[in-house]
């Protein structure tokens, strides 16, 4: 017998069923047995049982998983501390350049995260413009300073849109209440602000310590002989091709990965922190004590002139004859991208595309369903979806090959796995948003629609259909982003036919060309603001400003 | 009678257009093709094949030993329908493990025989030498002579200043050690490669890394497949160009149809073209390595590599110790890769 509760109510009864079981079977094909695919073949190298990947694993990797370790914690560290003070400025501050600091924030968001490894170089390097033409310094850019440095700085985007979220949503009464019943402004934010805001700091937290972990691209660009556990599973996977090495090497990325990820579904529920929803408005009078604010007022703009000079040098980079040694103007390699290049680019684009449609049409669809319905089967089919959200890049990138290795070469050389491969790891994002509005949505309205003699279709189209395009456009400019810019899963799927912009860009950076990867990262940043700049619009409108940020995205 | 002529002079051109259009010589054209590559200058040198063929070019980056390795992995499925540049030794345990089509291109029998594969599964393309490429400046800053020879290279000087990239990967450098190993023989090689070794900060994925990283000035010295560091001279980095006076590896680059290549016929234009005089002009041109098509013309820039002292890996021997070499170094080294 079940509880009459409102969920189990209203539209869910009525709505055809058939596209959601295929969703679900769509989930249960792409998403979990990959996962058990890649388990199979860490257990079973041979085709029998044997744990000789697993082996030794430990003991040999404790140094790479110490190293991950170590590099994750500095990480996490300073990329909450950076993402905390981006939020508290923007949110809680009445400080001027707020939209510059959300500029920078969405603009680092948008770029491929390996991106700044490459500016790294060409600005701290051992000739770098910084480091070396500026101050003259004698030092050693290679090793895990410099991976914590640009993973801090890469990821601390993230950590400031989350936490952001989750202060916009916040009921801001309580701390009026509090400054009125005369607590300090210190007092309110330790008591009141910081515990209402925990758990999107918890969450930033988490997601920020799995992308360092799971990046392989910054320790091989900049680590020098400094070696993670995420690199050892790509060059086992790509250099010397032992997938059943990579695959146990993976698992043990997992298993940090998992927990967090129990500890962030318990946090989060069915709840969205890329919620569409208005925030609370920003007072326009400063909350924070004024050192604390002077020091945020600090870390904040010391963050932003970083930024820029690592975007600077990128869009010089791209149009400098040799950076370094001759700082002439040209369009070579902008010319030579032109020539060469332009079929990537719209594969990538069309890709692109391609995997926002359908994630966004998914992820809506899905929504409908898993926020409305109740059930074991609908619990998992909930849970599983979420999973790729959490994992590795690599390891879904490497459980694909795995899975699907199998399909005809007209099907691989399509790049439809790495549509797929986008859209699964996104598709959480939909659906969490789509939730969200759902729980907005009054399912009477839509009895309404019934009553008044409308079928269920009017109903999808007159209600479902309008309240629910703010959770798709979410979810289409994420995913967008998404694939225009990651790496780490689809770079295992790349064929001659199906080579993508940043692979190109990944390639090009391995081999130290800085005039190619700037051009490429120049127009791949380009592109994807122009992107998501023309939808948000679009389909967003002009409604509410602060809701542009509805691109508070994920990335690999 | 007025009709007769101009059906006569109709007909004529039509004759003439057809047989013109027969010797445009492009009866592929509008076919594609997908190539895996190791080399430099592709985008140029396909272009024009492309212009030549009308044959649509794909093509991934990728190592020889990364390409080896995939195909292993794909178990004989082919993405690719055929494998351009790279060191022979992987194309050689290729066509021992069946993954590629034999193809005597009717071109061969202009190139030595040394080049080709008796069984015809690979033909040697051109050859690649290793060289250093040397940052001036850094040398300066830090009072160092230019290293002269692979014993130099692993003087305790130039700690930290060195960079090659992962044999396991990279063909070349899989000839660099190859090579050491013959020129100073098994014990007193492997010590100098250990020397080398101690020098090096990482070994690279790519094998165009180690010279660009020396042109950054991230390095004082990058082993080079000479191809890369030519065009890094030529772009003005504070570099310069040393071969090891001990003697410095040639390798054969080859070219070869993958087993069962969806494009066949486009695959087997593709390795004429690449073995015929233009075609070994075209890539002579956009990369410095020499043809082996001994009547091809060989460009000014490329006739200083005649000075150097260039020991031509032996193809078979090379290819029979790869394992055991490989073995042995991945066991000493590897710890140090990326």
């Amino acid at each position: 017998m079940r509880k009459p509760s409102r969920h189990a109510r209203g539209a869910s009864h009525d709505a055809p069923l058939l596209p959601f079981v295929l969703l679900s079977a769509g989930v249960l094909a792409f998403v979990l047995w990959p996962t058990i695919a890649i388990l199979r073949e860490s257990l079973y190298p041979d085709g029998s049982f044997s744990l000789a990947c697993y082996e030794d694993l430990i003991v040999k990797n404790y140094g790479l998983i110490e190293n991950s370790l170590f590099i994750g914690f500095w990480t996490t560290l300073f990329a909450l501390s950076i993402g905390l003070c981006c939020a508290l400025y923007v949110t809680h501050t009445d400080y001027r350049g707020k939209r510059a600091v959300l500029a920078v924030l969405m603009m680092t968001l948008i770029s491929p995260p390996f991106m700044s490894s490459l500016s790294y170089i060409m600005l701290f390097g051992r000739r770098g413009l910084i480091s070396w033409k500026l101050l003259g310094l004698h030092w050693n850019p290679y090793g895990p300073h410099g991976i914590i440095l640009m993973e801090s700085v890469g990821l601390a985007s993230i950590a400031a849109f989350l936490i952001m979220a989750v202060l916009k949503g916040m009921d801001r009464d309580l701390e009026t209440a509090s400054l009125d019943l005369g607590a300090g402004k210190g007092a309110t934010l330790t008591k009141i602000t910081l515990p209402l805001a925990r758990p999107g700091i918890v969450t930033a937290g988490l997601i920020v310590f799995i992308r360092s972990l799971s990046d392989f691209g910054t320790p091989i660009f900049i680590g020098g002989n400094y070696s993670v556990l995420a690199t050892h599973a790509y060059t086992t996977a790509v250099g010397s091709y032992d997938l059943p090495k990579a695959a146990a090497i993976s698992t043990l990325l997992l298993l940090p990965a998992l927990v967090a990820f129990v500890i962030y579904r318990r946090l989060m529920g069915k709840n969205s922190l890329f919620s569409v929803k208005p925030g609370g408005g920003t007072s326009s009078e400063s909350r924070l004590p004024r050192a604390l604010g002077t020091v945020i007022y600090l870390v904040v703009w010391s963050y932003v002139a970083f930024e820029i000079a690592k975007y600077g040098a990128i869009f010089c980079g791209a149009f400098v004859k040799t950076w370094g040694v001759d700082f002439s103007l040209t369009y070579r390699h902008m010319e030579a991208l032109k020539i060469a290049k332009m079929g990537s680019l719209f594969r990538s684009l069309k890709y692109a595309f391609t995997a926002a449609t359908a994630a966004g049409l998914m992820g809506v669809l899905m929504a409908r369903y898993l926020g409305r319905a109740e059930g074991p089967l609908v619990r998992m089919i909930d849970f599983v979806a979420d999973l790729p959200f959490i994992l590795p890049g690599p390891f879904f990138g490497i459980a694909y090959l795995l899975a699907f290795n199998w399909m005809p070469e007209a099907v691989l050389a399509s790049g439809f796995l790495i549509v797929t491969n986008c859209v699964y790891r996104q598709l959480s994002i939909g659906i969490k948003s789509g939730i969200s509005v759902m729980g907005q949505i009054n399912p009477e309205l839509e009895d309404a629609v019934r009553d008044q003699g409308g079928g269920p279709l009017a109903a999808l189209r007159d209600v479902t259909i309008p309240l629910m395009t703010p959770a798709f456009a979410v979810s289409f400019i994420n995913t967008f982003t998404f694939t225009m810019t990651t790496v780490g899963g689809i770079i295992f799927l790349i064929t001659p036919y199906t080579k993508v912009m940043t692979a190109e860009m990944f390639e090009a950076i391995q081999s130290g060309d800085i005039g190619a990867s700037s051009a490429m990262a120049s127009v791949i940043v380009a592109v994807t603001m122009a992107v998501n700049l023309i939808f948000s619009r679009v389909i967003l409108g002009g409604k509410r400003r602060e809701d542009r940020d509805v691109s508070s995205t994920e990335r690999p | 009678m007025r009709k007769a002529t101009i059906l006569i002079a109709l007909s004529a051109v039509l004759a003439v257009a057809s047989i013109s259009f027969a010797q445009t010589d492009k009866p592929l054209a509008g076919q594609s093709i997908s190539i895996f590559v190791a080399a430099t200058g592709i985008d140029e040198t396909f272009a024009e094949f492309t212009k030549d063929t009308g044959i649509k070019v794909n093509y991934l980056e990728m190592s020889s030993g990364e390409v080896l390795t995939r195909l292993r992995a794909s178990k004989g499925k082919n993405l690719a329908d055929a494998w351009f540049g790279g060191g022979v030794d992987s194309f050689m345990v290729a066509g021992q493990e069946g993954f590629l089509e034999s193809y005597v291109s009717p071109e061969a029998e202009k190139i030595p025989e040394e080049y080709r594969d008796p069984d015809g599964f690979w033909t040697g393309l051109s050859l690649v030498a290793v060289d250093f490429i040397v940052n001036k400046d850094i040398l300066k800053e830090k009072g160092l002579p230019a290293p002269k020879s692979w014993i130099d290279l692993g003087k305790p000087e130039y700690k930290d200043e060195v960079m090659m990239s992962n044999p396991t990967i990279s063909g070349t450098n899989y000839s660099v050690i190859f090579e050491i190993l013959e020129i100073f023989g098994e014990e007193k090689g492997w010590e100098v490669i250990r020397n080398i070794d101690a020098n090096i900060p990482f070994y690279t994925k790519r094998g165009s890394a180690p010279p660009n990283k020396a042109a950054m000035g991230e390095v004082a010295v990058g082993i080079d497949p000479y191809d890369v560091g030519v065009k890094l001279i030529a772009q003005g980095h504070p570099v310069i160009s040393v071969f090891p006076e001990e003697g410095t590896p040639g390798s054969l680059a080859p070219v070869a149809i993958m087993k069962g290549a969806k494009n066949m016929e486009a695959a087997k234009a593709f390795v004429d073209w690449c073995l015929s005089k233009r075609g070994q002009e075209v890539q002579m041109a956009n990369t410095a390595k020499v043809g082996t098509r001994p009547d091809a013309e060989v460009p000014e820039y490329l006739k200083g590599l005649k000075d150097a002292k260039i020991i031509l890996v032996d193809p078979i021997k090379s290819g029979e110790k790869r394992k055991e070499i490989l073995g042995r170094w991945q066991k000493e080294f590897g710890e140090k890769t990326e």
